[in-house]
């Protein structure tokens, strides 16, 4: 699903992910974790579209298609959803409304009939549910107002009402309790499914205790410097990264 | 120095030829006191960014050529009229060429009372002449309109005006004067549209003076949607008393060559204002909002923000100024002046100034000027909005909460879908 070779990207002229490769392949759940400024974000970012990230070699295909000739909204028309770090409050810009026009234009670009406001309610208040969130939320503006929880859970709400092929989930654990880690986990594995590739950034192993993943990467200096399965995220909890930083400047 | 005027025998004889009633003392008065002065130049500091040239050659023109009052209200201004009716629900008072037409108000309420100013005398000793265009404005006025609203009475309905002008054949220059007394307790909602219709270049010049008597409240909400090519100069001054509060909005989506300046006076203890402005403009417009209030005792409480998106080559300017006087302690100023630039030729100078001679008081102003945030770009980029239309979200955010903190809620819908007519063609300007 998607293929990242070799990959060079810098912001701002200082280069940050430096010959990363990866693979993805639908059905599968992949944690990318490592220290702060390894690259973790900037990959999260570049994959969506970032427009301050130049790729300056390597090559990222997605379903076959040259992902990097994509404008960032084709990316999202096309089945990838970026959850923000640090999602953005647009004060004025109402929370239905962003969530309406996101899925139709999804929808549009596949073919497929707009869904009319009776139709949308309904799904929304559906998914709503599962994120444990208030209805009147959804009139407020884009998380004007919203405490760090409430925008992690909007996230997950914008992903599981886009429904994306490849999901790219960027510290979505920072900053919430275990209560809410909780219901985003759920929100996540509800979304997980054979035809569904994700891709777990962060810096902590304990949102791996609720999202179980195939695979665990390290990413280190700008390239992944480990790959291993769930054990490998117990032994980084245990260890920090230092050993694995050593091991590999050794 | 203030700009060359030459006509200073036509204007002696535009206003002789006025209608004879008995605003005439009152014209001649104003005529020399404008004579004194003259319209005011680039080397004033209030005016150093607003050429006023091409109104004062546009109104030498029209004085020369000897043009009288018109007699009846234009057909252009009725067919206005009934669009606005059929969108905003309010009573109704035509503004025509600077001439109030009564005849056609749809105003029924018995707590309101509307009248020419020439037939009330004690509106006229109060006619406000301070400066040199409402000197002009009260020299060539044909007739005022003067609202006044009875004492503690509750006004639902909105009271709209539409300030229209006509040069579809002929240049033209007018000068409405409005007058608005609202009564001790009383409260009401007010409207000025401002539009215009044809081809030939016209200069208007309008005065709204507004008293707040003790414990009233105010809001006007002023929309200036003239057409592309016209010139307009606007000043709203107000008195306001005891425990008043005012609440000015003023939304510039239209003209050429603009000017408008609030002047505020917080008189009496416990008077309030809140002055929020929001500008949109484009190509060659020039939008300038000038700002004054007084804060003359205290506690009085004012807050301002005025919003502004550009493009083009427009350029826009905002000065905002409050003078707390001695004694005014306890006072509360606040103001803030947000510029979004959406291209690189597009200019902005905005200047706050706080003079500040009283004890104990907060006061704060802020001003940005910068393009749209890209972090919110991408956001709505990346849940699949294109580019055009994450930017027409972003501006109709930024422009939605002036209009939206109008207490004029009957107006909302219309403000909005003006205001995102003006932002379409905008943006658009924007890939060409």
């Amino acid at each position: 699903m998607l293929k990242i070779r070799n990959l060079h990207a810098s912001i701002k002229g200082t280069e940050i992910l430096k010959g990363l490769s990866l693979e993805v392949n639908a059905g599968e759940v992949h944690a990318i974790m490592g220290p702060n400024g390894s690259g973790k974000s900037t990959l999260a970012q570049v994959i969506a579209g970032h427009v301050d990230y130049e790729v300056t070699s390597g090559s990222v295909t997605y379903q076959g298609k040259d992902l990097l000739d994509l404008a960032p909204e084709m990316r999202a028309r096309e089945g990838i959803f970026l959850g923000f770090q640090y999602p953005v409050e647009i004060p004025g810009v109402n929370n239905t409304y962003l969530l309406k026009a996101a899925l139709n234009a999804k929808r549009k670009h596949l073919g497929l009939p707009e869904v009319d406001a009776y139709e949308f309610m309904k799904l929304i208040r559906e998914k709503m549910k599962l994120m444990e969130m208030d209805p009147s939320f959804l009139k407020r503006g884009v998380n004007e107002g919203f405490s760090g929880g409430e925008k992690k859970r909007n996230e997950i709400l914008q992903m599981a009402l886009l429904e994306p092929t490849l999901a790219v989930l960027d510290e979505t654990d920072s900053g919430l309790d275990i209560d809410a880690l909780k219901v985003v986990a759920n929100g996540v594995n509800t979304l997980r499914s054979p035809e569904r590739g994700i891709i777990l950034v962060t810096h902590y192993q304990r949102l791996l205790d609720y999202i179980e993943p195939d695979h665990v990467h390290v990413l280190s200096g700008g390239r992944i410097i480990r790959s291993g399965d769930k054990s490998l995220a117990h032994d980084l909890e245990e260890r920090g990264y230092d050993w694995l930083s050593e091991a590999v400047s050794a | 120095m203030s700009t060359e005027f030459s006509a200073e025998t036509e204007l002696r004889s535009a206003v002789e030829r006025l209608p004879a009633n008995s605003l005439k003392p009152l014209r001649q008065s104003a005529l020399t006191g404008f004579l004194k002065t003259g319209f005011p130049g680039v080397k004033q500091e209030d005016w150093r960014y607003t050429n006023l040239q091409a109104a004062v050659t546009l109104s030498q023109r029209w004085l020369s050529a000897d043009r009288g009052s018109i007699k009846k209200l234009p057909d252009s201004a009725a067919s206005v009229l009934q669009q606005l009716q059929e969108q905003i629900e309010a009573d109704w008072i035509v503004v025509a060429s600077g001439q109030a037409f009564l005849d056609g108000s749809t105003i029924s309420d018995a707590d309101i009372s509307v009248r020419l100013l020439s037939t009330d005398p004690q509106a006229a000793e109060q006619i406000n002449t301070a400066d040199p265009l409402s000197s002009f404005n009260a020299a060539l006025m044909t007739d005022g309109l003067v609202i006044r609203i009875a004492s503690n009475s509750v006004i639902k309905r909105p009271v709209a005006i539409l300030l229209f002008d006509d040069s579809d054949t002929a240049a033209a220059l007018s000068n409405a004067r409005i007058v608005i007394d609202a009564g001790v307790n009383s409260s009401c909602q007010l409207l000025e549209i401002h539009r215009s219709h044809g081809a030939a270049e016209q200069f208007s010049n309008t005065v709204s003076q507004v008293n707040l008597q003790a414990g009233s409240t105010v809001a006007l909400t002023r929309i200036q949607d003239r057409e592309a090519h016209h010139l307009h100069t606007g000043r709203v001054a107000a008195r306001i008393g005891a425990d008043a509060s005012f609440n000015i909005t003023s939304i510039d989506i239209g003209g050429a060559l603009i000017r408008n300046d609030v002047a505020i006076d917080l008189a009496e203890a416990g008077a309030d204002v809140t002055m929020n402005g929001l500008y949109l403009a484009s190509d060659n417009q020039h939008i300038d909002n000038h700002t004054r209030v007084d804060h003359r005792v205290g506690p009085s409480t004012s807050s301002e923000e005025y919003r502004g998106l550009l493009n083009g080559n427009a350029r826009c300017v905002f000065n905002g100024k409050a003078v707390v006087h001695i004694g005014a302690d306890g006072s509360d100023a606040q103001q803030s002046n947000h510029n979004l630039l959406m291209s690189d030729k597009a200019e902005i100078d905005t200047k706050p100034e706080l003079e500040i001679y009283a004890d104990e008081v907060k006061c704060s102003h802020g001003a940005t000027v910068g393009q749209l945030d890209p972090v919110s770009l991408f956001y709505l980029r990346s849940r699949g909005l294109d580019k055009d239309q994450a930017t027409r979200i972003l501006t109709s955010a930024f422009a939605t909460k002036i209009i939206e903190e109008s207490p004029v809620a009957a107006a909302h819908d219309y403000l909005q879908q003006r205001s995102k007519a003006c932002l379409e063609r905008i943006i658009a300007g924007d890939s060409k």
